[in-house]
């Protein structure tokens, strides 16, 4: 035991005394062969410990003034001793940050790469003012955007429903989203400035589908992981015949453009308003949901005991939704309804970090925007060698995203059989 | 005396119709190990909930180190009153460290993340309760009687002054209920903190707590101390059933045992 855990009980235990642990005689590992697990806990009495020993009781209160307050001068001795056994594998400030920065530079640097990759060459002297470069810069910039967004929502909603198959797409919020774009534009001009009115509608469509999924899956205060999946094929279904409705009401010269929205596919040149106002957006509800990342680790460990650790679990609840409609609404304002990115990346994620959210959030929103800069640019890469002219994105996440899904509904059953 | 922890005329409905409590007086002091015994449908888990402030009574109020529960937040409540529910379990495949570590939840800043001394407290908390080595595994990975020594450590890294418990004895083998029982009575002795147990086990209760609570039909039956409590008269009012006790061998609080009808 370190001297600093040592002096902290020794304040925080009025009565010193020596406690013990040990395992008790016959205690076996999983193998069966028998433990040493002799942790022994010695507190001696050392001078912080006498100083307070004449207090037999805590006054009211002595948790709230003992803790935070001070620290103990010894404690920063120890903090400057090598940690890394004490703290491995824990999100720390320090390590969280360093992860961030290699996520963000292999962003940025795969997005550099992608940048330069595409059918048409770009002026090697002056790249930076190639009107090719500039498109597919705002372009790749959209699909990260678009990316990020989609999968912090999944990240932050499978975390809300303590359930991995949760996703924007799969629920119908990325469709809800879709609806309300088009809605938008069907409006045409009078609905104001393009880079606003386009989110705000989808905003309003992602959240009506959240919350329409959410209140038919509920029952009696749980939500039952395959009533939300039937929920969501539902209003799924309801949002397709919306989007087609839309569809049959578009200006004849814009439908082209239309089919290709609803495939996900990004246009050949993005707004930059609406690009700048929705990757403000991802950037919001990412935050936001980072911050909330303790609170989703409670509540994995059941709603009751996220109350008692301090969680307020309701306003948690319309917090999280009302932020991943947000995410995803600005994704879908970008890009389309762009399929399963939410799904896969939080998995392939926690796959690589384990399941705190504090990592699970920060890296998906990478993880997100690496995966759509690579699919875009490989869809806009092989197209023209299928004759397809270019591939919409969503048509290659739903080619991965699909098998992806089956896998884990399949394994959730075996888990659920086992 | 001082109470960490007490309730006055304490009562909850589900129904109008049908309270569950009906008036509870009851008070816990640091370093006091209380048991809530009584029938099931008696109204004990209802009696914890309201403590804990996750049901609203509808009548009566709790005091929290004098101070009234209701009116305290969330994350202050957090620092004072720690919960460990009847079976642990976790959506996620948290290690028992991370686990420990959510303890923390409530001291931390805006951003919620750990600190040195929050990792320091963590470490503490498991080596008191013995799950240091079972640091990086999952909870899947434990045996019951671990798991809830897990959730008994992220219970402790609260800091608490109150840890109230769910029967958390029920689905252990003898040897693990000795294990959780003797480590209980350490903390609430030692740290001192007011500990308070529901329980549905008479024998494993009166062997462990300092005093037990008989909580049926809403009300307090009785409230004392182990001999006090196990009076023949008094089981048979509350449980509807004829008992009979025996001397516990070595020494200690009578056994009850039930007399099966013929």
């Amino acid at each position: 035991m370190t001297t600093g855990s040592y002096i902290w009980w020794c304040d925080r235990i009025i009565r010193c005394k020596t406690w013990r642990w040990e395992a008790e005689d016959g205690d076996r590992d999983e193998s069966g062969s028998p433990v040493s697990r002799l942790a022994s806990v010695r507190i001696r009495a050392g001078p912080q410990c006498r100083r307070r020993a004449g207090n037999r009781r805590p006054a009211a209160g002595v948790t709230r003034a003992f803790a935070p307050a001070r620290k103990p001068a010894i404690l920063a001795a120890v903090d400057s001793a090598p940690s890394s056994a004490r703290t491995a594998g824990l999100p720390t400030a320090g390590r969280l940050a360093v992860e961030a920065l290699a996520a963000a530079a292999l962003t940025a640097a795969l997005f550099a790469l992608c940048t330069r990759v595409g059918p048409l060459s770009i002026d090697g002297g002056r790249w930076w003012s190639d009107p090719v470069w500039m498109l597919r810069a705002m372009r790749l910039a959209a699909a990260a955007a678009a990316g990020a967004g989609l999968a912090v929502a999944g990240a932050a909603i499978q975390g809300l429903l303590r359930n991995p198959l949760g996703d924007p797409y799969v629920l119908g919020i990325a469709s809800g989203a879709g609806v309300g774009v088009r809605a938008g534009l069907a409006l045409g001009a009078w609905a104001g400035w393009i880079a606003w009115r386009t989110p705000a509608f989808a905003f309003v469509g992602a959240l009506v589908a959240a919350a329409s999924v959410h209140a038919v899956a509920r029952r009696r205060g749980r939500v039952d992981p395959f009533s939300l999946i039937l929920a969501g094929v539902i209003v799924n279904i309801l949002n397709g015949a919306l989007i087609m409705a839309l569809y049959l009401a578009t200006d004849p010269l814009r439908v082209d453009e239309f089919a290709r929205w609803a495939m996900g596919e990004l246009p050949e040149a993005v707004d930059p308003s609406l690009l700048a106002v929705c990757g403000g957006l991802v950037l919001g509800a990412w935050a936001a949901a980072f911050r909330r990342a303790g609170a989703l680790n409670a509540l994995g460990l059941g709603d009751d005991v996220a109350r008692s650790l301090g969680v307020p679990v309701g306003a948690l609840r319309v917090e999280i939704f009302v932020g991943s409609a947000l995410a995803t609404a600005a994704a879908v304002a970008l890009a389309g309804p762009v399929s399963f990115v939410g799904l896969m990346v939080p998995h392939v994620v926690r796959l690589a970090t384990g399941p705190d959210h504090r990592r699970v959030l920060l890296l998906s929103g990478f993880g997100g925007a690496v995966l759509m800069i690579a699919a875009e640019t490989l869809c806009r890469g092989i197209g023209p060698h299928l004759g397809a002219g270019r591939l919409p994105v969503g048509l290659l996440t739903a080619l991965l995203g699909a098998p992806f899904f089956i896998a884990l509904l399949r394994r959730r059953f075996a888990e659920e059989d086992a | 005396m001082n109470a960490a922890i007490s309730a006055r005329g304490l009562a909850f409905a589900y129904r109008p119709a049908e309270p569950v409590l009906r008036g509870v007086d009851l008070d816990a002091r640091a370093g006091e190990l209380v048991c809530i015994l009584g029938p099931n449908g008696g109204g004990k888990t209802t009696l914890l909930r309201c403590l804990l402030g996750l049901a609203a009574p509808s009548g009566g109020t709790v005091t929290i180190d004098g101070r009234p529960l209701a009116g305290l937040r969330a994350r202050e409540r957090a620092r004072r009153l720690a919960y460990v529910p009847q079976t642990p379990g976790s959506a996620f495949a948290f290690s028992a460290r991370e686990i420990v570590l959510m303890g923390r939840l409530s001291h931390l800043g805006a951003l919620g993340l750990a600190g040195a001394q929050d990792l320091e407290i963590v470490r503490a908390a498991m080596e008191m309760t013995g799950t240091e080595a079972l640091a990086g595994r999952t909870l899947d990975e434990l045996s019951g009687g671990e798991a809830q020594r897990v959730m008994i450590a992220r219970a402790l890294a609260q800091q608490p002054t109150i840890l109230l418990l769910d029967e958390p004895t029920s689905h252990l083998d003898l040897r693990q209920q000795g294990s959780v029982t003797s480590m209980l009575r350490r903390v609430a002795h030692d740290w001192p903190m007011a500990v308070l147990c529901v329980s549905h086990d008479l024998n494993v209760a009166a062997a462990f707590a300092d005093r037990l609570v008989l909580v049926a039909g809403g009300r307090i039956a009785a409230d004392g101390p182990p001999a006090d409590v196990l009076r023949p008269d008094l089981l048979r009012e509350v449980y509807g059933i004829d008992v009979d006790l025996v001397p516990r061998p070595g020494s200690g609080p009578p056994l009850v045992v039930a007399r099966v009808p013929a």
